[in-house]
């Protein structure tokens, strides 16, 4: 079936990003989803392409249908037509027994490697602004077999190191020492995957197998991958540019605003022109 | 009666200066703001707040200099304020001990202490600052008396049974007192939770003290004729006492919802010291739980009201 794509005019960058994210999603996959745009990204997924998915919400519904957009992952909107209603430590259980095929998280700053930090901005035992804290955010990134971030894209956050590792990446701190290993060599059975792309406000990033450096897939209509190089402030592979990202298609709006997220909550509406 | 049921002056009491505390909830849900703002009006110093999750009434205890220590993951408003802004600027000026793990090493700690063991297992977060040596603040300001605060933050272990790798032990979270706010306790304790209960029923059992906020206090009879549907038991439960909305301006599925303007207009006014005092002035201080309810008035508390087909409310205006 031919897919019928959005003009520039009908969408705006979060119902790209949704889109982007959505598709990251495969039928049948166990989703582990935050609060705020990865869930509208998550239910996109499960209205379209993966009607089999199963949603877990960190603070305890397991497999939850909820015909609204919840405000959180502690909303009563959560565990309409749930599977089983719980608590955290059946969603954490579930996670480090290895069910989690794929996790959403945001951050506040990205490395090459994937370490995201949502601890702090400058020096720990000194900083500038504490943010929230890690939340589950380092918890489903060591156990879910794949990892979404959904970034602001800002030089100062593509950093060369991140002020506090809050969520474990590719290349990680190997403790006591401190010494940076593979992340594959520090989890021991407990290795299931890391982070696998990176969705920023400028383009969509994944990560090389071998290396588990950051490279760039595709950008967002109007970024060159010179432009997006520039926005980083360590050295970005853009030899792997598979092109602009897809568009949202009319289908994929209609659920974000008809049916998802009509409030506005998490995606505002594109004002038409006349 | 069996004696449990006392006011809600009288559970502040019970929380001594220096205590260590946690609640039920999860971020902006089921926290039991009522008797925060009752130690708040006590003047409650030096609290060691041992969260799973903080959220709004860490935010509150901390912007009135109730809290010495937070241990925990998170903290913030969710969608009405992304990050605490009081934890943030009294860690700036060094006010307060912050002792950062993961969400589910907080939950697998209480755990542990729920089920009486000294620590849990886990290979969450390996790799990340969390298990930064130089990051034991706790150990820093020399305070890990292995009594109440634990002797390390962390212990690294090999699986010493099927050769997992690399493991990490957490100590457990042992709490002086827990305060869960619910929608429904029996006269002799017995919890009923309605919806998710995120970490409550291991926060009850964590702590030596439990103290149950409920919305209504119902026949002990009426919970036992469907145990199933029960949350935490009799016996767990020390004190109860009844506060209906005793969770706002957090939600309680299936009664009200988030009171999101409320907790907006805190995070917008509390970024500094003097924006709270004044908030605390008018909200807080010179107040109780029903003149509170009163300043709400109930053309806002109605229209938090849970649909009680829905559980949550839809009157409330959520998004732009």
């Amino acid at each position: 079936m031919e897919r019928n794509y959005a003009t520039p005019e009908e969408y705006g960058l979060p119902d790209l990003l949704c889109c982007a994210a959505s598709r990251e999603v495969k039928d049948n996959e166990i989703v582990f989803a935050g609060t705020g745009l990865p869930m509208v990204a998550i239910m996109l997924a499960q209205k379209t392409h993966a009607p089999n998915l199963k949603l877990i919400f960190e603070a305890g519904t397991l497999d939850g249908r909820p015909p609204q957009i919840p405000t959180s992952v502690g909303d009563a909107r959560c565990e309409m037509g749930a599977s089983r209603s719980s608590g955290l430590h059946d969603a954490f259980s579930v996670a480090q027994r290895g069910y989690v095929d794929l996790g959403f998280l945001g951050g506040a700053e990205v490395d090459e490697y994937g370490n995201v930090n949502t601890t702090c901005i400058g020096n720990y035992l000194e900083p500038e602004l504490r943010l929230t804290g890690s939340g589950g955010n380092p918890d489903i990134n060591s156990f879910a077999r794949r990892t979404v971030f959904i970034m602001v894209h800002e030089k100062r956050r593509f950093t060369e190191q991140v002020s506090y590792i809050t969520s474990p990446g590719w290349k990680v701190k190997k403790w006591p020492e401190g010494t940076l290993v593979h992340r594959k060599e520090l989890y021991g059975s407990a290795y299931r995957g890391g982070p696998s792309a990176v969705i920023s406000t400028a383009g969509v990033f994944r990560f090389d197998d071998e290396t588990g450096r950051i490279y760039l897939d595709t950008c967002h209509r109007g970024n060159t991958p010179e432009q997006i190089r520039e926005m980083c402030q360590f050295d970005l592979d853009i030899s792997r540019v598979s092109g602009e990202t897809l568009p949202p298609t009319r289908e994929e709006l209609h659920f974000i605003h008809s049916v998802l997220d009509p409030e506005q909550i998490f995606i505002p509406k594109v004002k038409q022109k006349g | 009666m069996t004696g449990k049921r006392i006011t809600l002056q009288q559970a502040a009491e019970i929380i001594k200066d220096g205590s260590s505390l946690t609640f039920s909830g999860f971020t902006i849900w089921r926290r039991p703001f009522a008797l925060v703002f009752e130690l708040i009006r006590q003047g409650r110093k030096g609290l060691h707040l041992i969260e799973v999750n903080g959220g709004p009434q860490t935010e509150f205890l901390v912007g009135a200099g109730c809290v010495d220590i937070w241990e925990s993951c998170w903290v913030g408003h969710e969608l009405y304020g992304k990050y605490g802004a009081n934890l943030s600027r009294k860690v700036g000026n060094k006010e307060i001990i912050v002792e950062d793990y993961s969400h589910a090493e907080m939950m697998f700690r209480f755990a542990a202490a729920a089920s009486g063991a000294p620590y849990a297992a886990t290979q969450t977060s390996l790799g990340t600052d969390l298990h930064n040596p130089e990051y034991d603040m706790l150990g820093r300001a020399g305070l890990r008396d292995g009594e109440r605060i634990p002797k390390h933050k962390y212990v690294f272990t090999e699986d010493p049974f099927y050769g997992a790798g690399k493991q990490v032990l957490v100590p457990a979270a042992k709490v002086d007192v827990a305060v869960m706010c619910v929608q429904q306790v029996g006269e002799e304790g017995t919890v009923r939770v309605n919806g998710q209960f995120y970490s409550d029923p291991e926060a009850a059992r964590a702590a030596d003290i439990t103290i149950v906020m409920a919305e209504e206090i119902v026949p002990e009879e009426y919970l036992r004729r469907e145990s199933d549907r029960n949350t935490i038991a009799s016996f767990e439960v020390d004190y109860i006492l009844e506060c209906p909305f005793g969770a706002h301006p957090t939600g309680m599925f299936g009664r009200y919802d988030v009171d999101g303007a409320f907790l907006k207009d805190f995070y917008g006014r509390t970024r500094t010291q003097e924006g709270f005092d004044d908030f605390a002035k008018e909200w807080i201080h010179g107040q109780d739980h029903h003149s509170y309810l009163e300043k709400l008035g109930w053309p806002r508390m109605l229209n938090l009201k849970a649909n009680t087909a829905l559980n949550y409310s839809t009157g409330v205006k959520r998004g732009q």
